[in-house]
């Protein structure tokens, strides 16, 4: 790709958009643009300038300078990506959300809201609690992500079972495209079906298709009490056997159903000092009900619970209190550092599967770890198929070798993936790391037409390229 | 060996909020739990009884919601519970509430061994439990990490001291109070939870143990809060600003004698 640099002219005519003072030229300050929660050393590429605009006319402009200029324009949130969406692949301009943060609106007759995308997604949760609502399509990362990126990568979280992901709360939005116009797409409405839906092509789309200046969330009751089961079973599949178990026999979708295998929950409860009879077990499962009435609620953990220990559970756990579902969620939260004192060095990975194919996709998993002597550790949601295997150096490899087995690992792992009809990221996108590996899961009409898209959209590729795919 | 366990419910303080005018907490919406530290009791309790048989029982006093607290502990594995509530007991300070719940114990019947916690975590004092071994007038161990042996007669305990341990055998019955290290609390367990729920927790107010109501309360406890004050924060950071080399060896020459001076190196 041919892009032309960021000159010192066209820093000042960026400053003439946004004010100089929100222009950042120096590389400490731009260090930060250039990475996300994606290995550094991997992936990490500087901006030639930052811009941080207030308002979707300035984006606009940015956009008219670029396009004319052929400067690659990268959008940026809280950089809590997985994937390197928000990496400045090419260089060129990185636009920052960071002074977008107002909420709008809080619409409580509509029970919406509207919010700039540099908002905190956590952030709508506080004014509207105590009008008993809350926003449900947050993803694990909910305190330090903004909402902008949760719409580009369409992400879901640890409750998705019951409430599903960013793009079903996603009722409208202001797009500025990449030619530099202000598009209004959808609005407060619960149906529409008016046209193309280009705002749900818009979720997910990982900042290819424009930059989301204003998005309209829909809100949902805020369940009062929960209750979590922490359940042990001796094998993946009679842990696995129980999500369709529990939603038709039990007849409850619960908030959660969280997986770990036997090396995740050792490995964390090990690192907790945790002293559950963790050693008996081949899988836990973590499971989550919610509900505005405490005897419903543990009435459906009741259910459940039996169901499980009818099903072969070794034990089943109830926390109904703060300190005991602490106990039982940082088992589950603390994974990824418990395996970070076996190396820093790791790939996290965001498969997902049918559900009833993950006790096949575990013992594959396992072989492909004995192949390369590593370890990885499958965990996460279970009553989605999307496991968060994470690849783990050994410490005895060198980073040379590291790379060399990361990168063959992760194609074994994608390919016993697509076998089993699954794909290889289910809420952390393809970003700039698994585009080299989206013709394993995607075919090539299926990638033509999303090229198409991207030029009815973007003719000079100029916006967020290096991403997703290729266009030639 | 029969075992009682005086449990303590307390606000979940992890996410509380300080009300900054009056210095109190904010208890609207703060959950109640078991105090943290009655957790390794309870845990140290139903180990001793798995490996004695005989029975454990909590008793707590506080309002008639503490009796969530007790079923919890039910879940956990203890046999029964007894809620010590009433308006007479509102108010009572650490003498009063210990003076209460001895005589609870005596009602309860033989025990051979009291566990508590070390301390509450909202009143912080430690004094109930050793309060409870005078009024009953039984051998008292506090802080103790781990229990030696025990048999009908005697048990021998570690306790944590200043500078060490010690080991102290004691006639039973005794009272012992316990710190974290003693064990690693279980969770409650589902079917824990349904035997708790079809325990009866009996509610016992003072008239039913037979207790004289002017030893409790505000008006019988010889404790008076005369004032409340907030410590003033003194701790406060410096920034060394250290824009180049020579000023940065000068910072860390500089902190190196601050912390030489304060006796840290």
């Amino acid at each position: 790709m041919n892009y032309n640099k960021v000159t010192p002219e066209i820093v000042e005519r960026l400053a003439a958009i946004v004010g100089a003072r929100h222009v950042v030229t120096s590389e400490e300050k731009m260090e930060s643009f250039s990475h996300d929660e994606t290995p550094v050393e991997q992936y990490a590429h500087m901006p030639e300038v930052v811009v941080a605009p207030r308002t979707a006319q300035e984006i606009a402009e940015i956009m008219k300078l670029a396009n004319a200029e052929l400067i690659p324009v990268t959008p940026y949130g809280a950089g809590s990506g997985l994937s390197g969406g928000a990496i400045p692949v090419f260089g060129g301009i990185v636009i920052s959300n960071e002074r977008m943060n107002k909420i709008l609106e809080i619409d409580y007759d509509n029970m919406m809201v509207v919010v700039e995308p540099g908002v905190v997604t956590n952030d709508i949760n506080a004014p509207i609690a105590e009008h008993g609502l809350f926003y449900a399509g947050y993803p694990m990362s909910v305190e330090t992500c903004f909402v902008g990126g949760n719409v580009a990568e369409n992400a879901g979280g640890g409750k998705a079972v019951k409430y599903g992901v960013t793009g079903r709360y996603v009722m409208g939005m202001e797009l500025v495209t990449p030619t530099g116009e202000i598009v209004q797409l959808g609005g407060k409405l619960v149906k529409d079906v008016t046209g193309y839906d280009i705002k749900q092509l818009i979720v997910g789309s990982e900042g290819t298709l424009g930059f989301v200046t204003k998005v309209i969330l829909k809100l949902s009751p805020l369940p009062k009490f929960k209750v979590d089961l922490l359940v042990l079973f001796r094998d993946p599949k009679s842990a696995i056997n129980m999500v369709p178990v529990i939603m038709s026999k039990g007849g409850i979708i619960p908030t959660s159903i969280e997986f770990m295998d036997k090396l995740s929950c050792q490995t964390s409860c090990e690192y907790l000092n945790e002293h559950l009879p963790y050693h008996e077990a081949g899988a836990m499962l973590l499971i989550e009900v919610d509900g505005t009435r405490q005897d419903a609620v543990s009435e459906d953990a009741e259910t459940i619970g039996e169901l499980c220990l009818e099903n072969g559970a070794i034990e089943a756990y109830v926390a109904d209190n703060y300190t005991t579902q602490e106990r039982c969620w940082s088992v589950r939260r603390n994974i990824a550092e418990a395996f970070k004192v076996v190396s820093p060095h790791q790939s996290l990975e965001d498969i997902v599967v049918p559900i009833a194919a993950i006790p096949a996709f575990i013992p594959e998993v396992e072989k492909i770890a004995e192949k390369y002597d590593i370890l990885i550790p499958s965990y996460g949601h279970a009553g989605d198929g999307n496991l968060h295997s994470t690849l783990v150096k050994n410490p005895k490899h060198s980073m040379e070798q590291w790379f060399d087995i990361e990168k063959k690992a992760v194609v074994e792992l994608y390919e016993v993936v697509k076998k089993l009809g699954g794909t290889i990221s289910g809420e952390h996108g393809i970003g700039c790391k698994r585009k080299p590996f989206m013709n394993i899961v995607s075919g090539p009409q299926e990638l033509e037409l999303m090229r198409r898209i991207k030029r009815a959209f973007d003719p000079n590729n100029i916006m967020n390229p290096g991403k997703i795919f290729d266009m030639e | 060996m029969n075992i009682v366990i005086p449990i303590k419910q307390v606000p979940e303080t992890s996410n509380v909020k300080m009300d900054e005018k009056t210095g109190t907490m904010v208890r609207e919406g703060v959950e109640s739990i078991i105090n943290p530290l009655d957790l390794y009791a309870i845990e140290a309790g139903i180990q001793l009884k798995d490996r004695f048989g005989g029975t454990v029982t909590v008793i707590s006093m506080g309002p008639p919601n503490a009796e969530k607290a007790i079923r919890e502990a039910i879940a956990m594995g203890c046999d029964g519970g007894v809620l010590v509530s009433g308006r007479e007991f509102a108010g009572s300070d650490t003498w009063a509430t210990a003076y209460a719940l001895s005589e609870s114990i005596k009602k309860i019947g033989a025990f051979d061994l009291i566990l508590c916690g070390e301390r509450a975590t909202d009143g912080d004092t430690g004094q109930v439990g050793p309060g409870i071994a005078s009024f009953l007038d039984v051998s008292l161990a506090t802080y103790v990490s781990r229990i030696v042996e025990t048999d009908e007669k005697e048990i021998v305990v570690e306790r944590l001291i200043e500078d060490g341990y010690e080991t102290l055998a004691m006639r039973l019955p005794a009272l012992v109070t316990v710190v974290k290290e003693i064990s690693y609390p279980r969770l409650p367990t589902l079917r824990g939870k349904q035997k708790a729920r079809k325990t009866a927790v009996p509610v016992w107010a003072a008239a039913e143990i037979g207790i004289d109501a002017a030893k409790l309360g505000l008006n019988g406890s010889p404790t008076r809060v005369v004032k409340i004050e907030m410590p003033k924060v003194t701790r406060g950071g410096k920034i060394v600003p250290a824009p180049d080399e020579e000023s940065a060896v000068r910072a860390v020459d500089g902190l190196v004698d601050f912390l030489k001076s304060k006796d840290f190196i």
